[in-house]
């Protein structure tokens, strides 16, 4: 699968703004992978301390809004592509 | 750089330099532009303001441009302040006021926050700009990139109107039509502006941009005279114009520019895209995603409001409230604005009109009030939710018999 982050939060991943990884999972399960990869800076860039993502970032499965989907437990299939965001809409 | 001290996260209330950042490095956050309000004061003044171009940047203390050559002239804003004193009478109220954006030089009020994000990008050196749009975004970015000679990549998704896909074109941008919604064309706006280092106006200019839309309601203050409404009606999108209102007011009380009196800010969406309504109406006060917004006011058609969260604390901090008329009451409220001020707004102009027709039905808004109606987009743009609304036209024949008969003997 393919992890797709914006630039705010791939401070997290060594600036790395696109992750190409072998993995079969769900969302939740995903960032604890990256989290093991890039360390644990990782995850409290995303999570805030009730173990859920913050509320400006947002995460899309294959374009799907996980908020739409299943959250954090939403199935990330092995060719999916991830896209990480910053909450930012409209004007 | 001029008056502005720096930038603040209003979520976490971190501070920055005034530098290109688009969110809040700890938390992602939206982040707000602050200002040196002692030395604001001293030059803005209303002596002052009276020689000045009667365009936005006429605040210019606010506004945080600080290299004029950046600037591009398209002399965005000092719209009129119309006294609808007929609308007025057909709603049963006594003092209302239509602040008409319809003739800025793209139709809507987003030439105001385009000046800012584009002169920010000339400042920068950015080597081209966007946005992502339900419409009027699009016009306004890609006519100010026309002016400035930057290239401009508008996002859209490829359903919509006509003209809004149209005009970005005829500017020269190039537009990408995206299938799907606008939050569709969001997120890949996002992404491809990430990776080529673009200044997206509404993505990573963003706090730059929303200073642009204070001018609504420093506007608004001067041309009543020095006064703030007791009410301002504001479409909402993502909630941006709303948190932007309330800012001019809270930057205009620092400067102790408002004697007296307190204005409710009132927000609203059409029925068919109602996040942030929703929100309002919940306990938690969290903005509710449509998925697939379903409206004819397609310019506040946006499912996942950046600014929803904030527009519902401000409308409960202020005693408004949020309304999502239904598309029937949004072509209704067109029509009697045209009908009783011969303004021709967007569907989200008649959004407006319907909110505060049944506010004050139902007494939410007294009918001394003195209320303002921001109408932020022309109906020229957006011709088509008129098809099968009124009655085709029979031709005539060029006779006076023929006249009479069709206009049923008179």
């Amino acid at each position: 699968m393919r992890l797709v982050l914006a630039s705010p939060i791939a401070t997290a991943t060594r600036g790395e703004r696109e992750i190409s990884l072998e993995f079969e999972g769900t969302l939740d399960q995903l960032f604890t992978e990256v989290t093991k990869r890039y360390g644990n800076g990782f995850r409290t860039r995303i999570y805030d301390g009730q173990g859920t993502l913050r509320r400006f970032v947002n995460v899309y499965v294959n374009g799907e809004d996980a908020r739409y989907l299943k959250g954090l437990e939403t199935p990330v299939p092995r060719d999916a592509t991830v896209d990480l965001l910053p909450a930012i809409a409209g004007g | 750089m001029g008056y502005v001290r720096g930038l603040r996260c209003r979520e976490c209330g971190a501070e920055y330099p005034a530098t290109r950042l688009t969110v809040c490095d700890a938390c992602f956050g939206p982040l707000e532009v602050r200002y040196e309000i002692e030395a604001v004061k001293e030059a803005f003044t209303r002596g002052a303001l009276a020689h000045r171009p009667r365009d936005l940047w006429r605040y210019a203390e606010l506004l945080p441009v600080a290299d004029e050559a950046s600037r591009v002239d398209l002399q965005a804003g000092f719209t009129p302040l119309r006294r609808a004193e007929n609308l007025a009478r057909a709603l049963g109220l006594r003092n209302l006021w239509v602040k008409d954006d319809t003739v800025n030089p793209t139709y809507s009020f987003k030439d105001r926050p385009v000046a800012v994000a584009i002169a920010k990008a000339r400042e920068w050196g950015l080597p081209a700009v966007g946005c992502a749009s339900t419409g009027n975004l699009a016009a306004a970015t890609a006519a100010a990139a026309a002016k400035a000679h930057l290239p401009c990549y508008v996002f859209a998704s490829a359903h919509l109107e006509p003209t809004k896909l149209l005009l970005p074109r005829l500017y020269g941008a190039t537009v990408v039509p995206v299938c799907g919604t606008y939050d569709d064309a969001n997120r890949v706006a996002l992404i491809t502006a990430d990776r080529h280092g673009w200044g997206f106006v509404n993505i990573n200019l963003r706090p730059y941009y929303a200073e642009g839309s204070k001018t609504l309601l420093f506007e608004t203050w001067e041309q009543l005279g020095f006064e703030l409404p007791d009410a301002v009606v504001v479409p909402m999108g993502s909630g941006l114009l709303l948190t932007s209102v309330d800012k001019g007011i809270q930057e205009l009380d620092a400067l102790g520019q408002v004697e007296d009196g307190h204005t409710r800010i009132i927000g609203s969406q059409p029925e068919g895209c109602a996040p942030i309504v929703r929100g309002f109406e919940s306990p938690d006060g969290r903005p509710r995603p449509v998925k697939r917004p379903a409206s004819i006011a397609e310019s506040l058609a946006i499912g996942d409001p950046a600014s929803g969260f904030e527009a519902i604390q401000i409308m409960r901090r202020t005693g408004g409230f949020a309304d999502a008329p239904l598309d029937a009451e949004i072509l209704e409220g067109q029509r009697l604005l045209a009908r009783t001020e011969g303004v021709f707004a967007e569907p989200a102009g008649g959004t407006t009109v319907a909110t505060l027709k049944r506010a004050v039905e139902d007494g939410r808004i007294g009918r001394d009030e003195r209320v303002v109606l921001l109408v932020t987009g022309n109906g020229l743009k957006t011709p088509a939710v008129w098809n099968g609304v009124l009655p085709a036209l029979t031709p005539v024949a060029p006779d006076p018999a023929a006249v009479d008969r069709f206009l049923g003997g008179a």
